[in-house]
């Protein structure tokens, strides 16, 4: 089953999610990046029905770029998290919604804070110092509830990572293979190694 | 005091379902025993239960449909359930650690259940699932270990207790039990935990949670747990698995009740108010972290920010 | 002649037993005493059967039942569980403790969890040690010891308020004082008309009548019922524990 975290530490924005891409009870392809860069210092993790990810994921992708050549600055993470929220929540009372669950992580150069948004495909949109979609929240959030720091290096934050990780595969039935883990901090976006 | 034993030893439910499910067991039926000395026995009278079962087709789904509340809230008949249970082994012995919260629906029907049930003095059982299933049964599993043991002249082992449960459960295996149940205890082959349910698995094993919590508890549970954990670790671990259970799943939380069986048997660790464990923490006990466990409390003024020297200064200056 | 169109196509019915009357009962233990009462209406879905159906029941000198859901189950299961104590009596020569009532009703009501009775029971009385004690029940007979319960209709009204005043759940005792382990008789009956007053005021199946059994333990007193108007003396044996019952009209629209 598909699964993400984010969590937030000193400077930084962790984002992680499972890579594979599954149809019925067939694993499509197991290196599937399931994390868009949206921008210098944004990053969105997204899950739920096949199709709707990556076709909103790329429709957000575009807009955020377009506002910033409009512009000539990014969307801050919290317009942003914004904007996405009232697109989902458009989306929800169309004809055909998006079915969508987001983690948007980013780093806002204007306060140097790193910020974390937890959406869900009903538009709820919350800023939170740890999220998780999917089955693996209800493994992973009374872990980070017991280990978050949000003072913690990014080796610890890692750390605080792993665990979530390695909960799961111990104990979730249908648990996922590998996952992609990328951060964000003021020097922009990058991928880590787990 | 030998037709006593023999009274009592007859187990099999089976065979009284089958004659129920002929013609109507009336509850009414009592021995002669019933009248006189015995006459307080409730189903037991005869020696084994017996239960009156409806006269239509199929009673499961007659009991299913009068009672079961997640597939229709409007039943009349509600069964306590929601709940988290955990217990684990480790050098020191067995840990079992539950919450207190019996839910109706939405409604808190009880904040002050007790969840493990004691079988006897170095027997414990959880209870999850049918708060009366578990406490009925283990409580009748009582009974029956201390019959081998006036049989038997020893103590009955971990193993043979949660076997002859796992066996009766499902000896009524579709007729609607639900239990899950950890069976702990400390016998000749030490520390024993086994995990029972009314599907009739039984699970030998080290570290068990059970219940709508258990994901939350096993989270913490599992990346604090080492066999080589001290008592007052191990206690301790076993406190903050249930806390972390009662704040993250609504169907669990109210008191923490915490027992450690070690080889002369079981002792009543403690019971703690879950929101006392959010802001004070358990207080003055072994492996107490001297605070409250809540996350906010945990961080409080830490802060993700990382400005730039010059800019933290001047924030400084201006506060 | 048959129906033969009825007969054409099968039929499916649903074997239904079960109905629920309404009604509030609730118990709350004292020291050396016990409360318990219940209102006297019943009803089945928005028509009242009758304005006084008792719901409260004396067992023995140290034990009452109230018993609340579906009115046949209930007087059914307080036939039965007086008829074992009967019983009990002509073997032992004496009243069973409440302790082992209650483990009775027990295994009575799990005797039938392949067809439960339908029936929220609270057991309030007089334990061996002369301390107050109250057993809640579920239909299927998991039970536990508490202070104070209350079941039926109006359950969640007058829980709450319970947890309140008895347990003093959310009450900061004030600077230098600490909340009594244990509330006075006369405040206890105040607490109980109060209850049922307001569950009479938000609940359309409670009111009529309030009836509510006092029992006290060996060696209390009468001191503190002075003002209590019209109680009644219920007790049957030179045991020691006394009954009895005091009744109360409530609102009857």
């Amino acid at each position: 089953m598909e699964t993400s975290f984010a969590l937030i530490g000193k400077g930084y924005v962790i984002v992680a999610a499972d890579t594979t891409a599954a149809r019925s009870i067939v694993k499509m392809k197991i290196d599937e990046d399931k994390i868009k860069e949206l921008s210098s210092h944004l990053l969105m993790a997204y899950s739920g029905e096949p199709g709707d990810t990556v076709q909103f994921a790329e429709y957000v992708e575009r807009n955020i770029r377009l506002y910033q050549i409009r512009n000539l600055y990014p969307l801050r993470p919290s317009a942003a998290a914004s904007w996405i929220r009232r697109s989902l929540a458009e989306s929800l009372r169309s004809r055909k919604p998006y079915s969508v669950n987001l983690l948007l992580g980013g780093y806002d150069l204007a306060t140097h804070t790193p910020n974390l948004y937890w959406i869900d495909y009903l538009g709820t949109l919350v800023e939170v110092p740890f999220a998780a979609h999917g089955y693996g929240s209800y493994f992973a959030l009374s872990l980070l509830d017991r280990y978050h720091d949000p003072e913690a290096s990014v080796e610890e934050g890692l750390a605080t990572l792993k665990r979530c990780i390695d909960e799961v595969s111990k104990r979730l039935v249908v648990s996922p293979g590998k996952y992609k883990v990328k951060i964000v901090d003021k020097d922009g976006v990058r991928e880590l190694e787990i | 005091m030998n037709t006593f034993v023999q009274r009592f030893a007859e187990s099999s439910a089976t065979k009284q379902i089958l004659a129920g499910n002929a013609s109507v067991v009336e509850d009414d039926d009592f021995s002669d025993a019933a009248w006189g000395s015995e006459a307080g026995f409730g189903s037991l009278a005869k020696g084994v239960p017996s239960f009156m079962i409806p006269s239509v087709p199929d009673p499961a789904s007659f009991l299913r449909l009068h009672t079961d509340d997640h597939a229709d809230p409007s039943c009349r008949i509600k069964i306590q359930h929601g709940t988290t249970t955990l217990a684990f082994r480790f050098q020191g012995g067995v840990i079992v650690a539950v919450d207190s919260r019996a839910t109706a629906g939405s409604y808190v029907a009880s904040g002050t259940v007790k969840k493990v049930i004691e079988i006897n003095p170095y027997l414990l059982g959880t209870m999850a699932g049918g708060a009366a299933d578990c406490q009925y049964w283990e409580t009748y599993l009582g009974m029956h270990c201390r019959l081998h043991e006036l049989r038997n002249r020893e103590r009955i082992s971990v193993s043979a207790a949660s076997k002859y449960l796992s066996n009766l459960v499902y000896s009524y295996k579709g007729m609607g039990l639900s239990m899950g149940t950890m069976i702990c205890g400390w016998d000749k082959t030490g520390p024993a935990v086994f995990y029972v349910d009314s599907d009739g698995t039984r699970l030998k094993g080290d570290l068990f949670s059970v219940g709508s919590g258990s994901t939350f508890a096993y989270g913490v549970l599992d990346q604090g747990y080492r066999w080589d954990l001290t008592d007052a670790e191990a206690q301790e671990l076993g406190r903050r698995s249930i806390y972390a259970a009662g704040h993250r799943d609504a169907f669990s939380g109210n008191t923490c009740n915490l027992y450690h069986v070690k080889e002369n048997g079981w002792e009543f660790i403690g019971n703690y108010d879950i929101t006392s464990l959010h802001y004070d923490g358990p207080g003055n006990v072994a492996g107490s972290p001297g605070h409250g466990y809540g996350y906010e409390l945990r961080v409080e003024g830490h802060s993700a920010s990382n400005p730039p020297p010059e800019v933290a200064q001047a924030i400084t200056a201006e506060a | 002649m048959p129906d033969m169109a009825a007969l054409a196509h099968p039929q499916q019915r649903q074997f239904n037993p079960y109905s629920e009357n309404g009604g509030t009962i609730l118990a709350i233990a004292g020291a050396d005493f016990s409360v318990i009462a219940g209102d006297t209406r019943q009803s089945e879905g928005y028509s009242i059967q009758t304005r006084y159906a008792p719901k409260v029941f004396r067992l023995t000198d140290r034990a009452v039942l109230a018993v609340n859901g579906f009115a046949a189950d209930g007087n059914m299961f307080v036939k039965k569980v007086k008829q074992r104590l009967e019983w009990y009596r002509h073997a032992h020569a004496k009243d069973m403790p409440l302790r082992a009532i209650a483990r009775l009703i027990q295994t009575m009501l799990y005797a039938r969890r392949f067809f439960p009775y339908y029936v929220y029971n609270i057991l309030g009385g007089i334990e061996e040690d002369g301390t107050g004690a109250v057993y809640s029940f579920d239909p299927v007979g998991s039970y536990e010891r508490e202070a104070c319960r209350a079941a039926g209709a109006a359950s969640s009204l007058v829980q709450p308020f319970l947890d309140n005043q008895i347990y003093f759940k959310n009450q900061r005792p004030a600077a230098g004082t600490s909340h009594p382990a244990h509330l006075p008789l006369p405040t206890v009956l105040s607490i109980v008309i109060d209850s049922f007053t307001s569950a009479t005021e938000r609940h359309i199946e409670v009111g009529d009548g309030l009836e509510m059994y006092v029992v006290l333990a060996k060696g209390r007193t009468l001191q503190g019922l002075e003002g209590i108007r019209g109680m009644q003396e219920l007790t049957a044996t030179e045991d020691g524990e006394r009954v009895f019952i005091v009744r109360r009209d409530l609102k009857r629209d």
